[in-house]
């Protein structure tokens, strides 16, 4: 690799890291700082590239830049637009603080630290190394993160889920609290019979529970 | 100058300072999941750097690793957004400073 070629990667890919986590910060819209991310994650990978990890680029491209930004994508669309507001907290000056005093440390160790680096050569076939070391020694781990991974996607559809019955008893008490304590006990009986009659529970109820609660539409796409 | 493993952990400090700043200021609750997954990118690319520049048989560990990070990653994103709706849904807003339910 031509060491001009090298330099001009490197700079190139760090500003775009960097510019683009810093955009994060100053963008107001909520969408364009998701955006604004996935240039970043695709600097890192290209980084990555410039480490001869060609292996973790590919891995960074696939499941950051295509998988995990979708994701926060779609959880943007589904809340409505005035929640895309991406402004700080009052903390703003204590988070600063606290991360100069994080850059600084860190900066000084990685300086002041004697590394003993040694630039060798690079690792070939490293799919075919990090595979095969993932069924030996880390076997373990391995299968622990398959588990992991299956909890997590249960666990997220068990959350993001919304029970029928669970969206006609909260649209019960959203109705109790907007008429007072007195009036719960017709309500809570008089709601679920229309969604009876009609045949399907699932679809009925759902947009019972922020309709009645005076709320954006946007709230019953959200399943 | 040449380009060696100083450059990178000093990238991968300031990457981590603002993915910091951004989950500790932010408002909107995927902002901070933002902040999350940049810090997480900056430790992955620590440890790409030192597997690089390291000649021991095991420097390969450190790109393990970070395939492992990739995962917790992926795992830690997909319940942060449900509970991120499941916030929007019970509360409708994802503001943080508005839920303050636990908040003594």
């Amino acid at each position: 690799m031509s060491d001009f070629g090298f330099h001009l990667a490197f700079w190139s890919l760090a500003s775009v890291t960097v510019g683009g986590a810093l955009m994060i910060i100053v963008s107001r819209n909520l969408i364009h700082a998701v955006i604004f991310l996935i240039l970043s994650l695709l600097g890192v990978a290209g980084l990555y590239l410039t480490l001869s990890a060609d292996f973790i680029a590919v891995v960074q491209i696939l499941i950051y830049v295509g998988a995990i930004s979708v994701l926060m994508l779609f959880a943007i669309m589904l809340t409505p637009r005035v929640e895309r507001d991406n402004s700080e907290t009052r903390l703003r000056y204590p988070a600063a603080i606290i991360m100069g005093m994080v850059l600084t440390a860190t900066v000084f160790v990685a300086l002041d630290t004697d590394w003993g680096e040694v630039r060798g050569a690079a690792l070939g076939e490293q799919a075919r190394l990090i595979g095969e070391s993932l069924i030996r020694e880390y076997v373990l781990p391995f299968e622990i993160g398959a588990v992991l991974l299956t909890a997590a996607l249960v666990g997220a559809i068990a959350l993001a889920r919304e029970d029928p019955e669970d969206a006609v008893v909260h649209a019960a008490s959203l109705r109790q609290e907007a008429a007072g304590p007195a009036s719960d006990e017709p309500e809570q009986v008089s709601d679920p019979a229309p969604s009876v009659g009609d045949g399907s529970g699932e679809t009925e109820a759902a947009p019972s529970g922020p309709a009645s609660a005076g709320s954006p539409a946007g709230g019953s796409g959200a399943r | 100058m040449t380009i060696g493993l100083e450059e990178y952990l000093v990238l991968g400090a300031l990457l981590f300072s603002i993915g910091l700043y951004i989950a500790l200021a932010k408002r909107n609750a995927i902002g901070v999941l933002m902040g999350v997954e940049l810090m997480l990118n900056a430790v992955n690319l620590t440890l790409v750097a030192f597997s690089r520049f390291s000649d021991s048989e095991v420097a390969l560990s450190a790109q393990v690793f970070v395939v492992f990070i990739i995962a917790v990653a992926a795992a830690e994103v997909a319940v942060g957004l449900a509970l991120a709706l499941v916030v929007y849904r019970n509360r409708q807003t994802v503001n943080l400073d508005k839920t303050d339910l636990l908040k003594w």
